[in-house]
């Protein structure tokens, strides 16, 4: 290098006083002298925390893409986190809720009282998903997360939420394609019972595995079906008549104020 | 016995674990204090309970626990121990499509770690202290069974907790990695309080200051490992001939035969052997009951 600036322009240019011909012109030069820009003053706490910055976004882990679409969605950087890492068995139970509301819905379009299938398996969605969304026997890395602060009752209402979203949602989707739907209460008949469901699993939760829980409510369901399927003066789709949602509603209220006292509590 | 609820260790009264109607701890007291405390005993002698009732993983059924100072049953007490607590569980499994850096910083919010870069510094340290970094973009799955454990130990490590329970932890390290597993957990114990539940006995000799051995839900013995192994002298024989039924015994290179004989006997073949300076492996199998059974 033939030339150096001088102190006056390095001065003027660390000042941002510089004109902006000296200043191109000097933002050159030192992109090439090393002498130079040991001259120039620097903050070096701020290009310490500035190469750190950078170390860290060259350095950090790829978030996957249903991390990234949560964080498009609004989500907190740590919820989507954590919500994107749920068990595999959540996918498993995502694919199989897609075929399952699918085939109700071919069977409901093609066979007379087809859509009694939807009626049936449409609580039992929910509940199943909750029931492998966390514990021991259904997540792998359990054994290291259930002694975390965010373990327990904020991490199984995390991803209670992750399951409910999608569940509510496809069901919703699926009911309003039904042959028969015509009003809104048609779309959402199986809203209550699901939810109270989910309630009781959580509730259940405090004595016994997730997975049993849920395991033990959607057998009951569908046993109930099943015997008033079989009795010949009961129909299974009185447990959606108004009296039958009374009782839902009540039951829902209940079990959710319960586990919500649990909460404050324990 | 008065509890100490000092804010650094560990202290037990009459813990009590049952699981259905078998007790897994029979009222254990114990205080732990900083330094490294090694917890010995056979499979199913209530290590692991143990540590997982001292770790919040399982609900005592009975007597009085204090983590850090604090009540784990009460819940705000709970998540504040998990905050200062690190704990590597006996084969600790993970989510195998996750990389090394991915799972840490899953457990690291977990944890509620700090903001995103102080985090990923935490996260980066862990890693370092268990020479995993090289591998941090890896996936889980592609790991070795050592590099597993040594994967959970950094998940263990994060927060730089003033208690850390380590069920097992050097299991499928090689012995390079057991050295500087010791050295790590030596430089921890300056300042925090470690509990170690191994069969390692290697482990126990080069890292525990004191000793607690376990059989069938109880503290059978607690003190240093020079007490335990002075417990055992005068019980430790060779001899050249095969040793009767009803006493422990192994054949030795040379061909003698090594006999541990437990309290309350006497070796029926004492004029056929000399008794030896016990080490503290069968100072170990003495205490944890190996002594009583026939081989």
């Amino acid at each position: 290098m033939s030339w150096h600036l001088t102190h006056d322009q390095l001065h003027q240019y660390a000042a941002h006083t510089a004109d902006d011909v000296t200043a191109m012109s000097a933002e050159a030069h030192l992109m090439h002298c090393a002498r130079c820009r040991d001259l120039l003053p620097a903050d070096e706490a701020w290009l310490d925390r500035s190469w750190a910055n950078l170390r860290d976004i060259v350095d950090r882990p790829r978030r996957g893409p249903l991390e990234r679409l949560l964080s498009v969605l609004g989500l907190r950087e740590n919820t989507a986190k954590l919500l994107a890492a749920t068990p595999q068995l959540y996918r498993a139970w995502l694919t199989a809720t897609v075929l399952v509301l699918a085939t109700a819905l071919t069977v409901a379009h093609e066979l007379p009282r087809g859509s009694l299938l939807f009626s049936f398996t449409a609580p039992v969605v929910p509940l199943l998903g909750v029931a492998l969304a966390y514990g021991r026997w259904v997540d792998p890395a359990h054994s290291l997360t259930s002694v975390t602060p965010l373990a327990g009752y904020r991490l199984l209402f995390l991803r209670t939420s992750a399951v409910l979203v999608p569940a509510l949602t496809l069901c919703t989707a699926a009911a309003a394609l039904m042959p028969s739907t015509s009003t809104l209460w048609e779309a959402v008949f199986w809203l209550l019972p699901a939810l109270a469901m989910v309630a009781g699993c959580l509730s259940l939760s405090r004595w016994m595995p997730l997975s049993l829980a849920g395991g033990l409510l959607g057998a009951g369901w569908l046993l109930t079906v099943g015997v008033l399927g079989i009795a010949e003066e009961l129909d299974p789709l009185l447990l959606f008549s108004p009296t039958a949602q009374s009782g839902w509603a009540a039951a829902l209220t209940l079990l959710a104020g319960a586990i919500l006292l649990r909460m404050r509590t324990v | 016995m008065t509890m100490d609820t000092t804010a650094t260790g560990v202290s037990v009264r009459g813990l009590v674990r049952s699981y259905g109607t078998r007790r897994a701890l029979a009222g254990i007291d114990l205080d732990l204090g900083p330094g490294v405390t090694g917890l010995l005993g056979r499979n199913g002698a209530g290590k692991t309970t143990l540590l997982r009732c001292l770790a919040t993983d399982l609900e005592a059924t009975g007597g009085e626990v204090r983590v850090l100072g604090r009540d784990p049953e009460q819940a705000a007490d709970r998540t504040e121990i998990r905050r200062r607590m690190g704990y590597l569980p006996q084969s600790p499994s993970f989510y195998p499509h996750f990389t090394v850096f991915g799972l840490l910083d899953y457990v690291a919010v977990l944890k509620e770690l700090g903001g995103r870069r102080e985090r990923h510094d935490e996260v980066r340290r862990a890693m370092r202290r268990v020479d995993l970094y090289d591998r941090r973009h890896s996936r889980v799955r592609r790991l070795s069974g050592g590099m597993r454990q040594r994967l959970g130990l950094a998940s263990a490590l994060l927060g730089d907790p003033e208690l850390l329970l380590l069920d097992e932890p050097t299991i499928g390290l090689d012995p390079e990695q057991r050295i500087r597993f010791r050295d790590l957990v030596s430089e921890l114990a300056a300042r925090s309080t470690v509990v170690l539940s191994t069969h390692q006995i290697e482990d126990v000799a080069a890292l525990c200051r004191r000793v607690l051995c376990l059989d069938a839900g109880r503290v059978v013995f607690d003190g240093t490992p020079d007490e335990l192994v002075s417990r055992a002298r005068g019980r430790v024989w060779e001899q050249g001939s095969r040793p009767a039924e009803g006493v422990t015994s192994w054949r030795l290179a040379d061909g003698r035969y090594r006999v541990l004989v437990p309290e309350g006997t006497e070796n029926p073949d004492s004029t056929a052997g000399v008794p030896v300076e016990p080490s503290l492996e069968d100072a170990y199998l003495l205490f944890t009951g190996a002594g009583r059974k026939t081989r």
